[in-house]
């Protein structure tokens, strides 16, 4: 057993979970705010990266005013999502909602791939690609931002919630109805809810982006996402972090180990098990509400 | 209701709503809650009483259902046309069925979520106030809501309502599910919000004779209509309502019953 290989995997994993958790959370936020599972987070994603490449390469502004460019249009995008293709399904079955978040998905990608195509760009966020050095260990520099940022966002997140907004977010996903009748405007708390949520995966995809470079396969996030998601409880914007981090672990150890002997497909495999163990063995996550019973 | 009564704070005229574009759920009803009554509106499982009251509150939307025909007013002032939070914050607060508390937030979140339409700084008065006529809910506000008893989340229920500040307090089944002493003291606090703050409460319940002890007006509503309206000393004392809503008169041998073959008077 190479033991500093392990221990590199591990690191490395934890904090390439870390960054995973910043796609859940935007997950996290739209259902903890509105009782809808986003299957369009991994779009949102990449067009985030896409947006700040606009602002960078064809308004040629610098590369960190694009980025807060493209985080004020997220914003409005996350807004318009809602009035457009959400309003009017207030009231419907939960599964229209969600087939109307995978429609958006689709529609995303394939838009992005009609306005900028489908060639890899690089994101240049000027983070070197030296590695820091831990100990014995090699540890990759946008790893460490990434998940760097995610601790801040999941700081903020959880602040937010206890905010007098928060708790009007909160009530709207558990009652639209009780929401209502005591005077919240659902329709602009969801708004609010993916308006943030685009705003976190603009920055997932910033970080991302300077990792793999800005093209679609960026929407591929969700399937990290919603991994996460589920596996910390759909509505734990804690669980979200630890699950990130747990699976970037779980991931990043079997790849080094048993990537020689699958050939590279170990990554999913692993993320597959957790998804699927987890619906089975702990529907609610590592720390996902309950529904509450009473006997 | 005569005209030389006091100032109505709510009137519906002849109100017609339909469900789904299709199914009609009340026929043309007409209502009135003078300022500072307490009005009860009597009926049967699926008569028209939610509908009602949610043609009020505004809170149809939720079930696609629409106003077809007929007036709402409220102060004198028409409110079809508006969303249940310009509803809210014109006075009308809707306690719905079921209690519907939010759950996974404490007694204080439930009681904080529900002031969005009010300033930060009635807030803290608005709780107090509630906290002041239900302490129970003051010992339990850190429990998850989704844990409380029936009658604590009843209680939690009307709280919530009164955090909007309402001039009109409409509550649909209160008595729901909860054990005869908990209706009495729950109606009880009710009446005494009704006499000490002058708050107006249209009150929708099965539970006739309860309702009917704290209440001055009754209307009685059958599949989607107004079938009758009178004091609630009268209406206790109708033989057909004694009978079909207050649980019989006396007790009757199954020999002599006659039951089926009774029609209720005014459907002639």
């Amino acid at each position: 057993m190479d033991w500093a290989l392990l221990a590199e995997s591990a690191v490395n994993g934890g904090l390439v979970g870390l960054m995973y958790s910043l796609v859940a959370m935007g997950i996290v936020l739209i259902y903890k705010s509105s009782s809808v599972p986003n299957l369009a987070q991994g779009a949102m994603t990449m067009l985030g990266a896409y947006v700040v490449l606009a602002f960078a390469n064809n308004a040629k502004a610098p590369i960190w005013l694009a980025i807060i460019l493209a985080i004020v249009t997220m914003f409005g995008v996350g807004m318009a999502i809602e009035r457009v293709a959400l309003r009017r399904l207030a009231g419907r079955p939960i599964i229209m909602i969600l087939m109307m978040t995978l429609g958006l998905e689709i529609l995303l990608r394939a838009g992005s791939m009609t306005i900028w195509g489908g060639t890899g760009r690089p994101m240049p966020i000027g983070i070197s690609d030296d590695p820091l050095f831990l100990g014995p260990l090699l540890i990759n520099r946008t790893y460490a931002v990434g998940a760097a940022v995610a601790v801040a966002m999941f700081a903020l997140f959880v602040l937010f919630f206890r905010t007098r907004m928060g708790v009007v977010l909160r009530a709207i996903s558990d009652d639209y109805t009780a929401a209502w009748s005591v005077g919240i405007s659902v329709e602009r708390g969801v708004a609010l809810s993916w308006a943030m949520s685009a705003v976190v995966a603009t920055i997932a995809g910033v970080l991302w982006a300077s990792v793999q470079g800005v093209d679609q396969s960026l929407a591929q996030l969700l399937l990290k996402g919603v991994t996460v998601a589920v596996l910390g409880g759909l509505d734990s914007i804690g669980g979200a972090l630890l699950a990130g981090i747990l699976l970037g672990i779980v991931e990043g150890v079997a790849a080094s180990f048993l990537d020689p002997l699958l050939g590279g497909a170990s990554r999913d495999l692993v993320d597959a098990a957790m998804l699927i163990l987890t619906i089975m063995v702990r529907p609610h996550g590592l720390f996902g509400r309950h529904d509450i019973e009473r006997i | 209701m005569n005209a030389n009564t006091p100032a109505k704070v709510l009137s519906l005229n002849n109100v017609e709503v339909v469900y789904d574009h299709v199914s009609l759920a009340i026929k043309g009803v007409s209502i009135d809650v003078p300022e500072g009554g307490m009005v009860a509106l009597l009926g049967a499982n699926g008569a028209g009483k939610s509908t009602t009251l949610k043609s009020i509150s505004g809170l149809l939307i939720a079930e696609r259902g629409e106003v077809r025909r007929g007036e709402l007013q409220f102060l004198g002032r028409s409110i079809g046309a508006l969303s249940p939070q310009e509803r809210v914050r014109l006075g009308i607060a809707h306690v719905l069925e079921g209690r519907r508390v939010f759950e996974h937030l404490t007694p204080d979140e439930n009681l904080i979520a529900a002031s969005a339409v009010r300033g930060r700084h009635d807030t803290s008065r608005n709780k107090e106030r509630v906290y002041s006529y239900f302490p129970r809910l003051h010992e339990r506000r850190t429990v998850a809501s989704g844990y409380l008893s029936g009658g604590e989340q009843q209680m939690l229920a009307i709280g919530r309502a009164l955090m909007t500040q309402p001039k009109l307090l409409m509550l649909d089944e209160p008595s729901l599910g909860l054990a005869p002493f908990l209706v009495a003291e729950i109606f009880q606090i009710i009446s005494r919000i009704n006499k000490e703050e002058g708050l107006s409460v249209l009150l929708v319940e099965q539970n006739a004779v309860a309702a009917l002890e704290i209440v001055s007006h009754g209307y009685l509503i059958e599949s989607g209509r107004i079938v009758m309206h009178d004091t609630a000393e009268t209406l206790k004392k109708n033989p057909d309502i004694r009978e079909f809503y207050l649980g019989g008169a006396k007790a009757k041998s199954f020999h002599d019953i006659k039951h089926y073959s009774r029609r209720k008077r005014w459907l002639t």
